[in-house]
């Protein structure tokens, strides 16, 4: 597996808020499968602690590629949109790379995906590839507690 | 570098030395703010050809001389395409009586699903914005025009009373018999819904044109298409349909059309300017410097950081961008006031592992060989996807285009056995 940064939902919503509201982001946040659950509540918890926002959580199996806008629409004061690729969707995946000016205009938006399913959305998705803000390998919190960074 | 804790509380909020650089260097930022806060730099000519003036003063020079031209933005993801639209619609701006409508497609449907007419119907309901914008009331054709031409965009619902057919008659049996002509055609002919839309534009437009108005249509979005079909049957479709109408159009296209066997653009558009990937050449460009300058990179590292992050964005904008960002949010992390080499050489790994990712043996056998040999077959279909993700770059020096792989790829790339 390729080396990425590492981050905690802590660190990644640090970034969030170093960066500032209304800063347009777009991360793809690389999960073992087995820690995807887990991840997705810390980092909810941590936006709302942090960023004092509530996280939009959305699953790809859920999402309707055509209502894309349903999604991504900016509602919020912090708006942050979790959407967890859960499996495999293409027509989805082409949405998101067909109107990726759209979506980046949102908020912070934070893609989680383990690593099979992120090697396939960056091969097929050169638009959301070019457009992502990094790509970190992300471990719930006490998984690197007292480890460097 | 240092590990975070929880609730360290902080003398000195390092934040407001950050925030202001990570918001300039936003290589996802609104371009409105890029002109805004002038963070622009203006190329002084054409970077295929030092002798040509720059493109979007080329762009503007042919809408401004020439009405109804049709010209085409070619180039890779992130090379700056619509930084040029955005300055040739700037440049446009200097006659007080020209219209020109910028458009991203993505703000008005979804580039996945859309079709043709949509660029036709997107203009009419634009100009028809302007009308009303700049005072002038629409007559009752324009506004019925208007009405037709969104139905027919977005579509409606209607309900209908459902009649008793009886039993099914299926009627005569029909099968399709087409007998080809003896000239095939160019371009193929408009579709129906694409020339009912041509025409609620144009009773739109009517006035305007009547009065010989300059009006230029700034397409973008379409580059996203990525796949080349998908773009020409647009061209085909909805450009053709503006030829002959005075109304100009620019129009970005995907990066593979260039490299297009059939030379579609060349012989469909009347203008094609190509930005390579790479804005400059990275090993020795002020330019690329210049970029990162004007964003207040000086005040935060020193000349040697900004070198290297310009030789290993490859001169591909966007990873400058990325690069310098990376670099200070590894600053801000190891809560340090200035960026130093192990920020900017931890931002140019992570860069490379980004390309690193999906690249299979057949991709990584054709960057050993262009870096061996300099051979790149740009008609392979897995060299074009290296290109398309800008793992491989090309570049443009004295009348000659060559290739190379992406410097940061090129740091982390394993090195065949």
């Amino acid at each position: 597996m390729i080396d990425f940064s590492r981050a905690t939902p802590f660190r990644l919503v640090r970034r969030l808020a170093a960066a500032g509201q209304g800063s347009a982001s777009m991360y793809l946040l690389i999960a073992d499968t087995a820690d995807i659950a887990k991840v997705q509540a810390d980092v909810s918890a941590e936006v709302q602690v942090q960023l004092g926002a509530k996280l939009r959580s959305l699953t790809a199996s859920e999402l309707r590629p055509e209502r894309l806008e349903d999604a991504f629409r900016d509602d919020a004061v912090w708006p942050a949109v979790l959407l967890t690729l859960d499996r495999w969707v293409p027509k989805l995946v082409d949405a998101i790379d067909c109107n990726v000016v759209l979506v980046t205009r949102f908020g912070a938006v934070l893609l989680l995906a383990n690593n099979e399913i992120a090697e396939r959305v960056l091969t097929a998705a050169p638009n959301l590839r070019s457009r992502l803000t990094d790509i970190l390998a992300i471990s719930p919190d006490e998984a690197f507690s007292g480890e460097p960074a | 570098m240092q590990t975070d804790t929880k609730s360290r509380p902080v003398a000195f909020d390092r934040r407001r030395i950050y925030r202001p650089f990570l918001d300039r260097l936003n290589p996802i930022a609104s371009l409105r703010g890029l002109t805004d806060g002038d963070l622009i730099v203006l190329r002084d000519s054409d970077p295929r050809d030092a002798s040509q003036p720059p493109i979007h003063v080329a762009f503007a020079g042919s809408a401004e001389l020439s009405r109804g031209t049709q010209m085409a933005l070619v180039g890779g993801i992130g090379s700056g395409k619509t930084t040029e639209m955005l300055l040739t619609h700037r440049l446009l701006g200097r006659h007080s009586d020209a219209i020109n409508i910028f458009v991203d497609l993505a703000d008005y449907t979804d580039l996945s699903a859309i079709n043709t007419g949509a660029i036709l119907a997107t203009v009419g309901m634009r100009l028809y914005s302007h009308l009303k914008k700049v005072g002038k009331e629409p007559s009752d054709e324009q506004k019925s025009a208007h009405t037709t031409l969104r139905e027919l965009a977005f579509g409606k619902t209607t309900w209908v009373e459902v009649e008793d057919h009886g039993e099914y008659d299926e009627g005569p049996e029909m099968i399709r018999v087409d007998l080809p002509g003896v000239m095939r055609l160019r371009f193929p002919a408009l579709r129906r819904e694409v020339k009912v839309i041509k025409e609620l534009l144009l009773s739109i437009a009517a006035p305007l044109l009547e009065d010989d108005a300059q009006i230029t249509l700034l397409i973008d979005g379409l580059d996203r298409l990525i796949r080349a079909d998908r773009f020409r049957e647009f061209a085909e479709q909805d450009l053709q349909a503006l030829r002959g109408t005075k109304m100009t159009a620019i129009i970005v296209a995907p990066l593979l059309l260039w490299y297009d066997e059939g030379r579609f653009l060349q012989e469909y558009f009347d203008l094609v300017k190509h930005i390579p990937a790479a804005a400059a050449n990275p090993q020795d460009s002020a330019f690329l410097r210049q970029v990162l300058e004007r964003r207040g990179a000086s005040e935060l590292m020193d000349r040697m950081e900004i070198n290297a992050l310009a030789k290993h964005s490859g001169g591909v904008l966007r990873d400058l961008l990325t690069l310098a960002r990376a670099a200070a949010e590894y600053a801000y992390r190891d809560d340090k006031d200035r960026i130093g080499h192990q920020h900017a050489s931890a931002a140019i790994r992570q860069l490379g592992n980004r390309y690193l990712v999906g690249l299979g043996t057949n991709h990584k056998r054709l960057l050993t060989r262009l870096s061996s040999f300099g051979e790149f077959p740009t008609a392979d279909s897995t060299a074009r996807e290296l290109l398309v993700n800008r793992q491989v770059l090309e570049y443009f020096k004295g009348g000659r285009e060559f290739f190379a792989v992406h410097p940061a790829l090129a740091r982390v790339l394993p090195k065949p056995a």
